[in-house]
C-alpha cells in the first residue's frame, strides 16, 4: 500500500527523534504564539476603548474566569447538559440521518461496481467514507445550530441563570453531540461491516465441462479452465489443482479480485459435483513489521535515494538492474517470538522498463538477507517482479546452503538475524537497463494476520475523531455566531481541514498557478497554470493581494486540523492493521485540537451576552 | 363603606413591611447601551439606575414596554453586561455564577425545553444545581405538587397550555429553594384564576421569607402584591417607593358605597362641601396607580431627564 | 364536513391536475420498440423526449434510466460543473499517484455526473487505454486496462446514442491499440480468447472463431459509426471525413496484413485482400464532401485528369499555335534578369535566379480563359466553355490529390491490388515458411523457399514496380532478404551476383541498412549503395 507520510513510533513522534522536532513542542509553540498574538490583539483593542489599565484588568479577568470555570466544572452539571444535548439531538431527528445511511447502503449497488479489480477495497472505502461524510454532516448541523437555537428560543436563559458555568454549557453540548454521533457511528459501523461481508460473499458454479481440457486456438493458445461468472469475475483453476481435485477431492482456485475459493468435489450416485466455498482472503488486517529503507547506487556506494525515472510523483525511487544498485531495508524486532515459523516477507514493487525487452517475461530480481552485525549474507531467492499485487516470500527458519547443498543448513535466527533482532533485506533488479521502483512501505515482514473487524473498528476511531473535532468546532463557532453563520464557519473549518495541505501550498506559494487572485485572473483570461501572466496593473494587483492573503492563509493552515491525515480508511481498505502507534498519534493529535478549541469556546461563551 | 385611601390592597397576613434591612440587590449607576453590529450606539436602555432591594420584600419594577425593566433584570442575572455601573446580587457581581445558587428566575415566557416532561425538566434543572439524586427527586415531587401539575407530570411540555407552562416555569425557578426570586412578567398570559393563584403564590413566598423581584407592565399585579415599586420610563427611574405611600401622594378621595338612598348621597355631598371639597365622581373608579403611572409618563415626555424623588 | 375546507381541497386538486397537463406534455416518454424499429403504435413522446431524441442524448429507453447518475446530478444541487471539475482533478491526482482503482471509480462518477460531455468520455478513455495501461509491466494487465478504456467508451455511447465519435473511438482502440502495439501478438491472442461478457458487445457466442479478430471487430464499430452518420444524420464534428470513412477499409487491410504476420495465407489471405481491395475501391467511389464544397470521389483522379487533358486538347485544336504564340508574348514581357534566369540551366541557378525563374514561369502560364478570349470569334463560345471545363477539372484534380494524401489512397489501392495477386500471396507464404525453416535450422529448405519466394516477388514487382522500394509495406521483405543472406552466410556461399531482386535489395540497403549484413552483401555487389555513416562516439 501507499503510505506517503509515515509516522515514527508514538513517543518519538511526540517528543522528537532524528529530524522530527516532536509534535508536542510544535503544539506548545503554536499555542504559545496564538496566545501571545491573541492577548496582544485584545490588549490593543481594549486599550483603545478603555485605556491600558482597564484593558489589562479585563483580559486578566476573562482568563481567570475561564480558568476558574474549568476548575469548578461539575461532572453532574456537564452530564445533565450533555444528556439534554442528546435528547435534543434525538428530538431533532438524527434518525433521519441514520435512515439516510441505511438508504445509502441499500442502494450502494447502484454506485459500486463489483467487477472492479479489488472490490473489497472499493466497498470498504465506500462504507467508511459514506459513514464519515454522513456523521460529519450530522455533527456539523447538530453542533452549529444547537446553541444559536437555544439563544434564539431563550431556553438558554433558564440555564445560565442557574449556577452553570459557561464552560459547562460548551462542554456539555460538545460531549452530548459527540455521544449521539458516537452511538450512531457504532450502529453504522456494525451495519457497514455486515454490509461489506454480505455483499462480498458469493460463490461460483463449476462443472465438469469447466474442468475438462480445452481445445487450443488457431495459434495454439489453450484457454484456461475457469469457474462460472459471479460478480463479474471468474477464477482460473490451474491444472495442478484439477489434478488435486481428482485425487483428493479438495483444491483451491486462483486468486481473482483479491480472493480465492476452496473447491470440494462431491461424488453422489456416480456423478461428481463441484462446490465452491465462500471467498477467502478478501478482508485482511496484515500486521507488518516495517523497516527503514536505504539505497545503494549503481556504483555500489550508499545513497539516500534511487533515481527518478521521470515520474511527477516522487514516491517510488528506482534502482537500475544489472548494477550493484539496491534497496536495503533494515528491520528491527525480528525475534523468534514474533516469527516462530519463519519470516514472511511481503513486497509490492514497481517495474520500469527502459526498453520493452521480452514482452511476456517479468523482470527478474533477487532478495538477499543480511545480518547487519556480522555482514553474513544469504541469497534467499531470485524472483519475478509482480506489480500491484502483494508478493509473498517465506524465509524458513533453516535455509538451504546454496553454495554447498550438502553442507549444514543456515539458521535464520542464529546467523542472519543479529543478536538484537535486526535483519537487512536487500532487493536488487537483475536485468540490465530495467528498473525497480521502491518505497519504504514496499517491503515489510508480515508479523501476523490481524482480525479484520477489529481493524475496521480502528478505522472507525479515526472517523470518530474527525467527528469529535467537527463537533467541537461547531460548538465553538456557535458560541458567538448565529446558526447559519456558525454552520458556514464550521463547514469552512471542516473543508479547510480536509484541504490543509492545499492551503499550506497556497500559503507557502508552492501552488502552481499562483494564489487565489492570480488564479481568478487566469480563469478569466483562460490561461493555464504555467503560462506567464501578462505584466499589467491587474496582474500586479492580483499578485500583490495574493502576497497579503498568504499571511492569514499561513495561520489558518497551521491552525486547522488536517482531517485527511486523521483518516485511516486507506489502511482498512488495503487490508493493513492500523497500528497502536498510529492510533495513539491520531488520538493525541485530536486531543491537541480538541482542548484549545474547547477553551476558545469557553472564552467566547463567557464573553458574550446571553440575552439581547 | 368608606375608605380614606384608594389602595385596594388587601393587607396580606404577615408583614407588609420589609423584614430586615440587609440588601439583596443593589445597583449603582447601572447603565446599558445597546449597540449594533458596528458598535454604534442604538438604544440607551437604562440610564444610571440606582436601586436597592432588601431581604424579604416584594419589589416591583413597573414601566411600559421598552422602559428598561427587563433589561434591569437581565443585567442583574448576568444575562447582559452593564455598559457602566454595577449590579450586585447578594453582594456579588452579577456576572458571578455562584450567586445563581440562591436565585430562582422565571423568565417572561417560560423558556423551557419542550421535548422534556415536567419531571424531566425539574430533574434537569436540579442537576444544574448539582443536587444529589434523592434531593432532586424530593424537590421535583414537592414542586410539581405545589404548582398542581401532578396529573400532567409525564406529559411533554409542548402539550402544556400556557398556564401550565407558566406553572412549571415557576416550579423550575423554585427548584433550588432560592432566597431571591426574580419574576419577569409573572402573570402574562394567565387567566384571572391563574393570575390570582400566581399572586397568592408570590405572597406566600414572601411570607416564607423569600425576596421577590418582579417586573410587570400590569399595574394590577404590582398593586396587588408589591411592597415597593420602581417606575421606569425610557430607561430612567421615575418613581421609587412604597406602594402605599406612593399612592397616598394624591389628595384624592374616592368614595365607593352601595345601598345608599338619594338622600344619603345628598348628605354625603353636603359633608364634602362642608369640608370645602368637591365631589369628583361617584362612578366606577379608575386605578390610581394607573393614573400615577400615566402622569409620570406624560411628565417624563414633557420634561425628559427628570429623575425620581427617592422616598424611603 | 367543513365546506370551506372542502372547496379548498377541491381547488388544490384542480391545481394539481392543471399542473399535470404541462407535465405530461413535457415528459411523456417515447414508446419506441427495441431496436429502434418504428411500429404503428409508436409515439414520439413529450417535448422532453423529443428534444432528447433531437439532440441524441437519449438515456436509452425507459427502464434503462441510470438512477445513480440521476441521484448524483440531483445531489450536486446545480453545482454539477464544479463537482465535475473537482472529480476531474481527483482523477488526475489519482492517476499521478498510481491509484488506478481510484481513477476508475472517479471516472465512473464523472461519467454519471456529465454523461453527455463527449470530451470527458473520449479523453479519459484514451487516458485509461493509452496512458494508464502502459504503466503496468505485465502485458495481461496492460490488456485489461486497454479494455477498461474501451468499455468506458462503450458506456459513453450508451448514454449518447447519436454520437459517432465514441463508437469510432471504440473501433479505433479495438483495432489500433490492440493491433499496432509492440505486444500486438500477445494482445491479439488475448483478444481472440477473451470471453469477457461485457467487452466489446460483439456477441462472442455468435461470432465464429475466425471473426474474433480485433481488426474485424474494430471494423464493425467503424461501420456502426458510419451508419450513424449516414442513416441518422449524426455529425462527426471536426474529425477528418477521409480518415473517418476510410477506417473500415483500412481495418480490412490491417487485418489482411496481420493474417500474413500470423502466418495465415492461402484462401483466407486471398479473401482478406480481395475484400480489402473491394472496400478500398468502394471508399474511393464514395461521395465525399470537401471543405471546398465539392463532392469528390478519390478513385476518380485519373479520370478527371484525362478529361482535363481532353478539354485542353480540344481547346488547343480550336486555335492551333495560339498557345505557343501566347507563351512567346509573355516571355517577351519578362524583364531581362528574369529571362536570363530562365535561360540559366536549372542546376547552375543561384538562389535569386531560382526565385526569379519561378516567378517568371508563373507569369508565363497561359490561363484557359485568357486563351479562350483570343480564339477566333467563330469558336470563342465553344472555347470559353472548354476553358471553364478545363479550369473546373483542374481544381477538382488538385482537391482530389490533396485529400488522397490524407489517407494515402494511391498506395493502399495499389497495395490491395498487388497483395491479392497469386504471386504476391505465394511469395509471402514462402517467405513465412522459409523463416520457419531457418528458425528450425533447415538451411537448405529455407534457401530453396526463399529463392522461390523471390521469384514470385519478382513477378509481383514487375507488375507493380512502385513496390520496389516499399517504405510502408512492413518488414517482411527486408526480413526475408536478411534471412536469405544469413542462410547463405551459414552455408558459406557468396550472395548471388545475379540476384533476382537486386533492385529491391539495393532499395532496402539504402533505406534500412542496419537490418542487413552490409559487408557481406558488398562482397558480391561493387555497385551496392554505400552504407550509412556511423555517428561518431558510438560503438
Amino acid at each position: 500500500m501507499i503510505i506517503e507520510n509515515e509516522y515514527p513510533p508514538y513517543f518519538e513522534w511526540l517528543l522528537a527523534a532524528g529530524i522530527n522536532p516532536g509534535a508536542l513542542w510544535i503544539w506548545l509553540l503554536t499555542v504559545f504564539c496564538l496566545l501571545v498574538v491573541g492577548l496582544l490583539a485584545s490588549f490593543i483593542v481594549l486599550t483603545a476603548r478603555h485605556g491600558p489599565a482597564k484593558a489589562g484588568d479585563l483580559i486578566f479577568k476573562a482568563l481567570a474566569g475561564v480558568a476558574n470555570d474549568v476548575v469548578h466544572t461539575s461532572p453532574r452539571r456537564v452530564y445533565a447538559l450533555a444528556r439534554l444535548a442528546v435528547q435534543e439531538a434525538i428530538r431533532r431527528r438524527v434518525l433521519v440521518g441514520f435512515m439516510l445511511f441505511i438508504l445509502i447502503l441499500l442502494f450502494a449497488g447502484w454506485f459500486l461496481d463489483p467487477g472492479r479489480t479489488d472490490p473489497a477495497k472499493l466497498y470498504l472505502s465506500f462504507v467508511i467514507n459514506a459513514t464519515s461524510y454522513l456523521v460529519l454532516f450530522l455533527a456539523l448541523v447538530l453542533s452549529a445550530f444547537s446553541l444559536p437555537a437555544d439563544l434564539q428560543n431563550k431556553t438558554i436563559y433558564t440555564i445560565v441563570t442557574k449556577p452553570v458555568r459557561p464552560a459547562e454549557v460548551v462542554l456539555g453540548r460538545t460531549l452530548g453531540f459527540a455521544a449521539v454521533c458516537t452511538g450512531l457511528l457504532v450502529v453504522m459501523g456494525v451495519l457497514s461491516y455486515a454490509f461489506v461481508v454480505r455483499t462480498l460473499d458469493h460463490t461460483h458454479s463449476l462443472t465438469a465441462d469447466d474442468l475438462a481440457p480445452k481445445a487450443p486456438t488457431e495459434n495454439g493458445t489453450v484457454p484456461p479452465n475457469r469457474t462460472g461468472t459471479t460478480a463479474r469475475h471468474r477464477h482460473e483453476v490451474k491444472s495442478d489443482q484439477i489434478k488435486r481435485l481428482a485425487e483428493e477431492g479438495q483444491a483451491v482456485t486462483e486468486t481473482e479480485q483479491g480472493h480465492y475459493h476452496e473447491i470440494t468435489a462431491v461424488t453422489r450416485d456416480g456423478v461428481t459435483e463441484y462446490r465452491l466455498g465462500p471467498p477467502l482472503g478478501q478482508l485482511k488486517a496484515r500486521v507488518p513489521v516495517r523497516g527503514t529503507l536505504s539505497f545503494r547506487d549503481r556504483g555500489g556506494k550508499p545513497a539516500e535515494k534511487g533515481i527518478n525515472v521521470g515520474n511527477e510523483w516522487m514516491y517510488h525511487s528506482y534502482i537500475e538492474g544489472g548494477t550493484p544498485a539496491a534497496g536495503i531495508w533494515r528491520f528491527s524486532g525480528v525475534t523468534r517470538d514474533h516469527f516462530p515459523n519463519g519470516v514472511v516477507l511481503e513486497m509490492a514493487i514497481r517495474v520500469f522498463r527502459s526498453f520493452k525487452g521480452v514482452v511476456d517475461q517479468p523482470i527478474l530480481g533477487s532478495i538477499t538477507l543480511r545480518n547487519p552485525d556480522t555482514r553474513v549474507e544469504h541469497l534467499l531467492e531470485n524472483f519475478q517482479a509482480k506489480e500491484y499485487a502483494v508478493d509473498q516470500h517465506l524465509v524458513p527458519l533453516e535455509l538451504d546452503n546454496l553454495e554447498d547443498p550438502q553442507g549444514p543448513k543456515i539458521d535464520l535466527f542464529g546467523e542472519l538475524v543479529s543478536s538484537d533482532g535486526e535483519l537487512e533485506v536487500e532487493i536488487r533488479c537483475l536485468e540490465r537497463a530495467q528498473f525497480y521502483g521502491l518505497a519504504q512501505p514496499s517491503v515489510y515482514l508480515l508479523r501476523r494476520e490481524g482480525t479484520p473487524w477489529v481493524n475496521f473498528a480502528k478505522g472507525y476511531v479515526a472517523i470518530w475523531l474527525q467527528m469529535v473535532l467537527v463537533t467541537a468546532f461547531g460548538v465553538m463557532w456557535s458560541t458567538f455566531l448565529n446558526g447559519p453563520v456558525a454552520l458556514l464557519a464550521t463547514l469552512g473549518s471542516m473543508v479547510g481541514g480536509f484541504f490543509v495541505t492545499f492551503l499550506q501550498s497556497l500559503a507557502l506559494n508552492r501552488s502552481l498557478g499562483g494564489g487565489t487572485f492570480e488564479s481568478l485572473i487566469r480563469i478569466g483570461q483562460q490561461k493555464n497554470l504555467t503560462e506567464q501572466l501578462e505584466q499589467n496593473f491587474t496582474s500586479a494587483v492580483a499578485v500583490g493581494l495574493d502576497k497579503v492573503t498568504r499571511i492569514p492563509l499561513f495561520v489558518v493552515s497551521r491552525v486547522l486540523p488536517n482531517l485527511r491525515e486523521l483518516n485511516d480508511v486507506q489502511y482498512v481498505a488495503d487490508g493493513y492493521d492500523i497500528s497502536a502507534d498510529l492510533l495513539a498519534i491520531h488520538l493525541t493529535t485530536g486531543l491537541g485540537y480538541f482542548i484549545p478549541v474547547l477553551l476558545l469556546g469557553f472564552l467566547f461563551f463567557k464573553l458574550r451576552e446571553v440575552a439581547k | 363603606m368608606m375608605q380614606s385611601q384608594a389602595v385596594a390592597l388587601e393587607a396580606p397576613p404577615g408583614a407588609a413591611q420589609p423584614t430586615g434591612t440587609d440588601v439583596i440587590i443593589e445597583t449603582r449607576n447601572l447603565s446599558k447601551i445597546y449597540r449594533d453590529f458596528w458598535g454604534r450606539q442604538k438604544v440607551r436602555a437604562l440610564k444610571a439606575l440606582d436601586l436597592e432591594v432588601r431581604r424579604g420584600e416584594i419589589f416591583g419594577l413597573l414601566g411600559p414596554n421598552g422602559s428598561g425593566k427587563t433589561t434591569t433584570i437581565k443585567l442583574l442575572l448576568g444575562l447582559l453586561f452593564p455598559t457602566s455601573g454595577q449590579a450586585l446580587v447578594f453582594g456579588k457581581d452579577a456576572s458571578d455564577v455562584t450567586k445563581n445558587e440562591r436565585i430562582g428566575y422565571l423568565p417572561e415566557e417560560s423558556y423551557l425545553y419542550r421535548f422534556l416532561n415536567a419531571e424531566e425538566t425539574l430533574d434537569f434543572y436540579g442537576r444544574l444545581f448539582d443536587m444529589p439524586p434523592e434531593v432532586r427527586r424530593q424537590r421535583t415531587a414537592d414542586l410539581i405538587h405545589l404548582v398542581k401539575l401532578d396529573w400532567a407530570k409525564r406529559r411533554q411540555l409542548k402539550e402544556y397550555s400556557k398556564g401550565m407552562t407558566r406553572r412549571i416555569g415557576l416550579a423550575q425557578a423554585l427548584i433550588n429553594d432560592p432566597e431571591l426570586i426574580v419574576l419577569d412578567e409573572p402573570t402574562t398570559g394567565l387567566d384571572p384564576i391563574g393570575c390570582r393563584e400566581m399572586k397568592d403564590l408570590i405572597l406566600e413566598l414572601r411570607d416564607r421569607g423569600k425576596t421577590v423581584l418582579m417586573c410587570s407592565h400590569l399595574l394590577a399585579d404590582v398593586q396587588d402584591v408589591c411592597d415597593r415599586i420602581a417606575i421606569l420610563h425610557q430607561g430612567e427611574l421615575k418613581e421609587l417607593g412604597r406602594v402605599d405611600s406612593l399612592l397616598k401622594i394624591r389628595d384624592v378621595t374616592e368614595i365607593r358605597a352601595s345601598g345608599l338612598s338619594d338622600a344619603a348621597k345628598e348628605e354625603i355631598k353636603s359633608v364634602i362641601a362642608r369640608h370645602s371639597g368637591q365631589l369628583v365622581s361617584m362612578d366606577n373608579p379608575t386605578s390610581t396607580l394607573e393614573e400615577l403611572f400615566l402622569s409620570i409618563v406624560q411628565d417624563s415626555e414633557a420634561r425628559p431627564g427628570r429623575r425620581a424623588r427617592v422616598e424611603q | 364536513m367543513n365546506r370551506a375546507s372542502f372547496i379548498r381541497k377541491l381547488i388544490y386538486l384542480l391545481l394539481i391536475l392543471a399542473l399535470l397537463v404541462p407535465l405530461s406534455y413535457f415528459s411523456q416518454p417515447a414508446t419506441v420498440a427495441v431496436g429502434n424499429q418504428p411500429n404503428a403504435g409508436d409515439h414520439a413522446g413529450g417535448k422532453l423526449a423529443r428534444m432528447r431524441a433531437e439532440y441524441g442524448i437519449s438515456q436509452a429507453n425507459l427502464g434503462e434510466i441510470d438512477p445513480a447518475g440521476e441521484t448524483i446530478k440531483l445531489a450536486t444541487l446545480g453545482l454539477r460543473g464544479v463537482a465535475a471539475n473537482l472529480l476531474w482533478e481527483k482523477a488526475n491526482t489519482a492517476k499521478m499517484k498510481e491509484d488506478w482503482e481510484g481513477v476508475q471509480a472517479t471516472l465512473d462518477q464523472l461519467a454519471k455526473l456529465e454523461p453527455h460531455f463527449i470530451s470527458v468520455w473520449r479523453y479519459q478513455a484514451w487516458n485509461v487505454s493509452y496512458n494508464i495501461a502502459v504503466e503496468f509491466d505485465d502485458y495481461h494487465q496492460r490488456y485489461f486496462w486497454i479494455k477498461e478504456g474501451i468499455k468506458y467508451l462503450q458506456r459513453g455511447s450508451r448514454y449518447n446514442e447519436l454520437e459517432p465519435r465514441l463508437i469510432y473511438d471504440v473501433g479505433l482502440f479495438t483495432a489500433h491499440k490492440i493491433g499496432v502495439a509492440d505486444e500486438k501478438h500477445q494482445y491479439r491472442e488475448l483478444f481472440r480468447i477473451d470471453d469477457d461478457e461485457e467487452f466489446p458487445d460483439h456477441n462472442r457466442q455468435l461470432r465464429s472463431q475466425d471473426r474474433r479478430d480485433n481488426w474485424l471487430v474494430g471494423q464493425e464499430y467503424f461501420e456502426k459509426a458510419i451508419a450513424l452518420v449516414e442513416d441518422r444524420g449524426a455529425s462527426i464534428h471536426a474529425m477528418n471525413p477521409f480518415l473517418f470513412f476510410s477506417q473500415p477499409a483500412m481495418c480490412q487491410i490491417d487485418y489482411a496484413i496481420a493474417l500474413a504476420e500470423d502466418g495465415v495465407f492461402e484462401e483466407k489471405g486471398r479473401v482478406a485482400w480481395t475484400d480489402a481491395d473491394d472496400r478500398w475501391m468502394k471508399f474511393g467511389l464514395r461521395d465525399m464532401p470537401t471543405s471546398d464544397n465539392l463532392i469528390i470521389h478519390l478513385a476518380e483522379f485519373e479520370a478527371v485528369q484525362e478529361r482535363k487533358a481532353k478539354a485542353i486538347e480540344d481547346l488547343d485544336a480550336l486555335a492551333p499555335d495560339l498557345r505557343d504564340k501566347m507563351v512567346a508574348e509573355k516571355r517577351n514581357k519578362l524583364s531581362p534578369e528574369e529571362q536570363a534566369a530562365l535561360n540559366t540551366p536549372l542546376a547552375s541557378r543561384t538562389e535569386q535566379e531560382h526565385q526569379l525563374a519561378a516567378d517568371a514561369s508563373m507569369r508565363m502560364l497561359v490561363r484557359h480563359d485568357e486563351f479562350a478570349d483570343r480564339v477566333d470569334e467563330a469558336h470563342r463560345t465553344k472555347a470559353r466553355e472548354l476553358a471553364s471545363e478545363a479550369t473546373r477539372l483542374e481544381i477538382l484534380a488538385s482537391v482530389i490529390q490533396r485529400d488522397r494524401d490524407v489517407v494515402n489512397f494511391n498506395y493502399w489501392r495499389n497495395r490491395c491490388k498487388m497483395e491479392k495477386t497469386e504471386p504476391a500471396l505465394e511469395a509471402r507464404r514462402l517467405m513465412h515458411q522459409a523463416k520457419a525453416d531457418y528458425d528450425e535450422a533447415r538451411l537448405a529448405q529455407a534457401r530453396q523457399k526463399y529463392e522461390d519466394a523471390f521469384k514470385h516477388w519478382r513477378k509481383t514487382i514487375d507488375e507493380f514496380p512502385m513496390f520496389v522500394d516499399d517504405a510502408v509495406g512492413g518488414d517482411a521483405i527486408p526480413e526475408a532478404l536478411a534471412g536469405y543472406a544469413d542462410v547463405l552466410k551459414q552455408l558459406d556461399e557468396p550472395f548471388p551476383r545475379d540476384f533476382v531482386l537486386k533492385d529491391v535489395l539495393f532499395a532496402a540497403m539504402r533505406r534500412n541498412p542496419m537490418a542487413l549484413p552490409l559487408d557481406y552483401l558488398r562482397a558480391s555487389f561493387e555497385d551496392a549503395p554505400p552504407g550509412p555513416e556511423m555517428p561518431r562516439g558510438q560503438p
